[in-house]
């Protein structure tokens, strides 16, 4: 790319040199001006122009300008109002129009004391008002979501919200409606907002008018400490602010890392902050008293128990790892396992490719992209939220997105990602070619797991991705931390793993390896049970000891996210039980391992092995992404394993982004869980005479499960989709049938 | 000066809706002398006749056009904002409705000039029997295979004074919400479907027939060196004779109201005259030997306009009209602004109390500061039109604005003649009654 | 001998002038001096004249507070349950008196005059959990025990909210 040319702009008689084509009021920031703004915002598409905040003087235009919507030409003279009394009259003007009919409830506003309209009267508005007429009223607040709440009067219509709605999150949900002075914002017909990005529009918002139902009058910003973190519920890793008050969550806010989430996040991430106040959170050891129940036991107890326990079992030890550790618990659970007992068998959240390494790119370069290729069953949005929102990010820059699978733009039978990859890397391939031949290419695979990773890899490798920087692959894995939990598990030790059979202890660590069928059909064939979770009702009912876990909220870490980027979480609350390394670390001392409770300095040993000696203090804010590794020798593409014959349907299971143990306990998510419904295609509809909104059974070998039947054009004939939690104890083949 | 009918031509004596009658005075001629010429020397001699845009802002048609950018990979389209809604104005209402075909054929000349394939024709949506009339007339036009390949779509309006400007009309035309684009980019360069765009009203493109066969120096010769050619003007108000009248520009205003309209209504003495639609500055009687032309009447400290020439006689409170006009803008502010959106409702506040006797000196200042503070900061002219009738008369009949402070009430009482001036401000609401605020 | 033998006496008259004084000393608590209008005691939280609190837990008066003594937990006022006029109302307010300083900050800070400052002193406790004053406590009348000097006797303003006592 060529440097784009300099121009020399004078703000406020201050000369700043610019790339032509800079928006003013990143040009005045670097002239150390500030140019105040309500409606700009840059990640939401071309500037409106529509609250007239920015005005300034020109020269050579008659007219005050609207700063925001004019870019930096060489010779440009522009005064603000620290040097213009015209500029200046103008955004007084502004502001004073804005406060006409802007309720000043300030004291009961959640807003109140970070708000941008509060800041900006106080710099550039009129000390006193002239408005002696009664305001413009509307109903309020109303509950644009259950986790919205929207304030008309405080509105001062700066399409902020409607334009995320339509021009980022592309869900058109949110629209303006009426106009004039009674234009108000609404969502169609009064339904819900359903967005799975609609939490956004809380902090978009320059003033009150869109606040959180959770945070609704919980705090004022005096009263808080914003702690920087990353989200801990899905492989992107969002950075994020949590907010917390008295020892407590209160909100979680977005945190602008340029390369992960450009300061999006999703309303799982922001709204499923309150699950460690859940009822049934565990923060007392259980140990199971005789098939009666439980019995809370106190911390020496229940380590004295757990000693014993390891003791007993010795080598016959499986590991269940969630995906959802911090990479120094898993690397503390590996080291007083592997090396304290020699015990190596381990049920892994993820298969992880190495070779993905070699085709590392930032999440921002999707944006930049001009093919990009998903492969796989399950939708981007369900797995990678944020993901979803970098492709729409392409596809308006007017990049080619294809996917491919059971719902996708290219139809394929679930399960066939293998074979899909295979197809894309031979020479004849069409797609394949132009994948080839582009400059930045990528593709991404979305589910299934196991050896997704391989696969995608493989063909990266194949079409000669790795050795073009714009191109590359990402797999999109289904826990947060997979990645970091399996390197950091094999990072302890090389032992091979003996035979654990029969198992004589199964150690379930973390909720999701607890709601893992497959770990659940070991339990129960393990002489003991012990696990880890943070809830009752997920292990307890297998499990010989319970030990509390710990949130992401509550733990200092490190996560590694689906690009191979190595974050930073923070305690941001101190977890009702000790966190799991405290633990861990006492008992490890009592095998003889050597091990810290103390995360930075598990890290150090992990990072030693792993990440090349980065430091715990080194990883900033925003975390860098490891450069690139070397191309390694073109992995052999894996054999697809063989499809599953049968008659029937094909169901196709789904995880809901809105699904899992945190968001179970959210009350303000539940509208956003999938429905009791299977979607299934036209034709199959057709043939089997079913109409949207009828009640069927979905029947496999002899389990029934009753549904409501819902028509969905984009799924491919012959199969089914249910969400998991739904889906019951189906198998692959289904049979679908009026109830 | 007598009357000089070029767009309006032969619609007195035939009924030109008809393809057959149109022809018959010459009509599509001038369509085939331009086929027969370069796109860019049709453009030339819009340029040569100086055809100033009739909608308002009289900017130079030709200019317009070759400011459409060349090369774009995108298709060029032409659209007609047929969207007349200022009160006071209803010549294209004529034009559509007398002489469609003329409109027909300046779109195919204007299209072949700026060599689009696309034209789309933007009609309010109030003007029913003018679209059924576009409608038929287009229809028997395709049936005469004269459109050579064009496509000419008759979009509908939806209520909606703002969709008069252009961006706005577009940003309607492509299905979103009536409001204003920030310019630049404009039209040309970025309009319709992010393409580039030659928009141009109503009137303005049926001129273009007339230019291609006059000939663009030819043309140029009528009328004043700076805007030739003719102009609809809808005389209204308290006049004798009110109605279109199409007239050389450089006509003075005198000419059209004592001359042509026959004088103010019932003998009354002239008050007051907007020259150009409601949302022009106000003329007083003492500038009634203005010339009727851009140049002039810009001198004069108001606007042409749409041409629109509102006659006042002395028995209109000028604060109600203020005030009838203010709510007219308050209810067709898009929204999208600050300065707009609050200040209408502001300014309607103010001079409803004014109206009603309550107000004091000081909100007599505001009113001059809300005036002020709204002017040239809004995003597209509404924001100004809703400030210059009222700011315009607070300075030209301001003793009338003290007096309503001085004895407490409207002076005028019931005599007012507002209401033969415009309609009630219920015609204007579609779905809701107009607030008025307490 | 002193080397200032007639400064010592100098001293000392001063001291034997006063034993002919009447004392100043006033015997509390069986005699309580006038206060001041403007003194500034122990706060109380006021109501509207309908039974509704002014709060509407804001929490400026903690900001405000330079001893950081104020606690407010607002909740959101609802058609079964309202507490104040606005949407929102304090569901904790606490006053740490073992902290406060009395200067005052959050009367001025607070923009509904929901927190002013009595005149009420004695306020000593046995324990240092009694004096966190409750909301309850604070909305309770107090106690008067304390005569004020005549306000007319000062050039100070009345505020509106004590005008009428």
């Amino acid at each position: 790319m060529s440097t784009p040319e300099l121009v020399t702009v004078t703000i406020d008689d201050r000369a700043v040199q610019v790339p032509k084509g800079t928006g003013l009021v990143e040009t005045a920031l670097a002239a150390g001006v500030e140019i105040p703004v309500f409606c700009y915002e840059p990640r939401l598409g071309p500037a409106v122009g529509a609250c007239r905040m920015c005005l300034v003087e020109v020269e050579g235009m008659p007219k005050l300008q609207a700063g925001c919507t004019l870019t930096a030409q060489d010779g440009m003279t522009v005064r603000t109002a620290q040097t213009s009394a015209k500029a200046a009259d103008g955004q007084n003007a502004t502001l004073e129009f804005l406060l006409v009919n802007h309720p000043l409830d300030c004291p009961v506003c959640d807003k109140g004391g970070e708000c941008p309209l509060q800041d900006l009267t106080f710099r550039y508005g009129p000390g006193r008002t002239r408005m002696t007429f009664p305001k413009l009223t509307f109903d309020k607040p109303i509950p644009i979501s259950p986790t919205i709440a929207l304030d008309r009067e405080r509105c001062i219509l700066c399409y902020r919200c409607t334009r995320f709605s339509e021009g980022v999150s592309e869900d058109g949900e949110l629209v303006t409606v009426n106009r004039g002075a009674q234009s108000m914002i609404a969502t169609f017909e009064d339904e819900p907002y359903r967005g799975r990005f609609s939490g956004n529009v809380i902090e978009l918002c320059p003033v009150g008018a869109l606040t959180s139902t959770q945070y609704r009058f919980l705090a004022r910003p005096w009263e808080i400490q914003n702690v920087p973190s990353v989200c801990g519920l899905c492989p992107v890793g969002c950075n994020i602010d949590v907010t917390t008050r008295e020892g407590k969550v209160k909100r979680v806010l977005s945190r602008n890392h340029p390369e992960v989430d450009e300061g999006w996040l999703c309303d799982k991430g922001r709204f499923a902050f309150s699950h460690p106040h859940a009822r049934d959170r565990i923060t007392e050891p259980l140990r199971r008293v005789r098939r009666r129940g439980f019995e809370e036991l106190s911390w020496d107890d229940a380590v004295d128990e757990a000693e014993r326990m390891l003791r007993a079992a010795g080598t016959r030890i499986v590991t269940a790892l969630s995906g959802s550790e911090t990479i120094e618990q898993a690397y503390a659970l590996g080291k007083l396992l592997r090396q304290g007992l020699g015990a190596h068998a381990a049920v892994l959240p993820e298969e992880t490719s190495t070779a993905l390494d070699a085709l590392r790119l930032p999440l921002s370069a999707i944006r930049d992209a001009e093919l990009v290729v998903v492969v796989g069953d399950q939708p981007v949005e369900e797995r990678a939220p944020v993901v979803d929102l970098w492709l729409r990010a392409a596809r308006r820059r007017g990049a080619e997105i294809v996917t491919i699978g059971p719902t996708g733009s290219i139809q394929t039978p679930p399960g066939s990602a293998p074979q899909v990859c295979r197809d894309l890397a031979a020479e004849n391939n069409e797609l394949g070619r132009r994948l080839r031949g582009g400059q930045r290419s990528i593709v991404i695979w979305s589910g299934p797991d196991g050896r997704g990773g391989e696969h995608i890899a493989a063909l990266a490798h194949a079409l000669g991705l790795a050795d073009v920087a714009g191109s590359g692959a990402f797999y999109l894995p289904d826990t947060p931390n997979g990645r970091g939990v399996a390197d950091a598990w094999s990072a302890v030790a090389d032992g091979e793993p003996a035979d654990p059979e029969p198992i004589a202890l199964l150690i379930v660590s973390g909720d999701e390896a607890a709601a893992n069928p497959g770990v659940r059909a070991l339990a129960e064939r393990a002489e003991m049970v012990l696990a880890i979770t943070m809830f009752q009702g997920l292990a307890v009912g297998w499990a010989d000891l319970v030990l509390p876990g710990t949130s992401y909220l509550e733990r200092d870490g490190t996560y590694m996210n689906l690009e191979g980027r190595v974050q930073r979480l923070r305690r941001t609350v101190i977890p009702p039980a000790p966190d799991e390394l405290a633990w861990l670390a006492k008992l490890a001392g009592r095998f003889g391992v050597e091990l810290s409770p103390h995360p930075s300095l598990v890290f150090e040993d992990v990072s030693a092995r792993l990440f090349g000696g980065l430091a715990f203090a080194d990883i900033a804010a925003t975390a860098a992404l490891p450069t690139r590794a070397k191309a390694a020798p073109r992995p052999p593409l894996p054999e697809p394993e063989p499809q599953l014959g049968g008659d029937g349907l094909r169901l196709l299971r789904y995880r809901s982004l809105f699904s899992g143990a945190a968001v179970e306990r959210v009350a303000e998510l539940q509208f956003q869980r999938p429905a009791r419904e299977v979607e299934i295609s036209p034709e199959d509809a057709a043939a089997k005479g079913i109409a949207s909104g009828n009640e069927v059974a979905v029947r496999h070998n002899g389990t029934s499960v009753a549904l409501r039947a819902t028509l969905n054009r984009r799924l491919a004939p012959g199969v089914v989709r249910i969400a998991d939690e739904h889906a019951g104890d189906l198998g692959a083949r289904v049979e679908v049938g009026r109830a | 000066m007598p009357l000089r009918e070029l767009v309006l031509e032969g619609a007195g004596e035939r009924d030109l809706t008809k393809l057959g009658e149109y022809r018959e005075v010459g009509g599509y001629a001038a369509l085939e002398r331009a086929l027969g010429m370069d796109p860019g020397k049709v453009i030339e001699e819009i340029t040569v006749g100086t055809l100033r845009g009739r909608g308002g802002a009289g900017f130079p048609m030709g200019r317009k056009a070759s400011l459409i950018a060349k090369g774009s990979p995108n298709p060029t389209y032409l659209v007609v904002n047929a969207d007349e809604s200022e009160p006071g104005a209803f010549k294209d209402r004529q034009i559509m409705g007398t002489v469609p075909h003329r409109l027909i054929e300046g779109c195919l000349i204007t299209a072949h000039g700026i060599e689009s394939r696309s034209v789309f024709i933007y009609i309010r949506g109030e003007y029913l029997h003018e679209f059924e009339v576009m409608r038929a007339a287009l229809e028997e036009t395709r049936g005469a295979d004269l459109l050579g390949g064009i496509t000419i779509v008759l979009h509908r309006g939806a209520g909606a004074y703002i969709c008069g400007e252009e961006t706005a009309l577009l940003e309607s035309l492509e299905g979103k919400r009536g409001q204003p684009r920030t310019r630049p980019p404009y039209p040309p360069i970025t309009g319709l479907y992010a393409s580039p765009t030659q928009i141009n009203n109503v009137q303005t493109i049926a001129t273009v027939p007339k230019i291609i066969e006059l000939g663009g120096a030819e043309f140029a010769k009528i009328g004043p060196q700076n805007s030739p050619g003719t102009a609809v003007f809808s005389l209204s108000g308290n006049v004798v004779r009110p109605g279109n009248y199409e007239l050389e520009l450089g006509t003075s205003l005198r000419e059209l109201i004592y001359d042509i309209g026959g004088g103010v209504a019932g003998g009354r003495e002239l008050k007051a005259i907007i020259p150009g639609g409601s949302s022009v500055p106000v003329l007083t009687p003492e500038q009634l030997d203005t010339p009727l032309d851009f140049d002039s009447i810009a001198a004069a400290g108001s606007f042409l306009g749409s041409a629109a020439v509102m006659v006042i006689d002395d028995r209109c409170c000028m604060v109600q009209l203020a005030l009838r006009v203010s709510k007219f803008y308050m209810h067709e502010s898009c929204g999208k602004c600050t300065p707009c959106r609050e200040g209408t409702r502001w300014l309607v506040q103010l001079l409803d109390r004014l109206e009603g006797g309550q107000g004091t000196q000081a909100d007599l200042d505001l009113l001059d500061s809300v005036c002020a503070r709204m002017l040239g900061r809004s995003l597209c002219a509404l924001g100004d039109f809703a400030v210059y009738p009222v700011s315009s008369y607070m300075e030209k009949y301001r003793d009338e604005f003290q007096a309503h402070v001085d004895e407490a009430g409207c002076p005028f009482g019931g005599e007012s003649s507002v209401e033969g001036i415009l309609a009630p401000v219920d015609q204007h609401s579609h779905h809701k009654t107009v607030e008025v605020p307490a | 001998m002193s080397p200032q033998p007639l400064g010592s006496l100098h001293g000392f008259a001063v001291t034997f002038r006063q034993i002919f004084r009447k004392p100043i000393t006033q015997q509390y608590p069986e005699y309580k001096r006038p206060l001041y209008p403007r003194f500034r005691g122990r706060h109380r939280l006021n109501r509207f004249e309908n039974g509704l609190e002014k709060c509407v837990g804001c929490s400026l008066c903690a900001a405000a507070c330079p001893a950081d003594c104020i606690r407010v937990v607002a909740a959101e006022n609802t058609p079964e349950n309202r507490v104040s006029a606005g949407e929102r109302y304090a569901r904790i307010y606490e006053i740490n008196m073992s902290r406060c300083i009395f200067c005052g900050y959050c009367e001025i800070a607070c923009p509904f005059d929901a927190i002013t400052l009595g005149n009420e002193y004695e306020i000593s406790e046995y324990s240092r959990d009694d004096l966190i004053y409750t909301k309850d406590m604070l909305l309770a009348e107090p106690r008067k025990r304390v005569t004020i000097q005549d306000p007319e006797l000062f050039d100070t303003p009345i505020p509106y909210y004590r005008a009428k006592a």
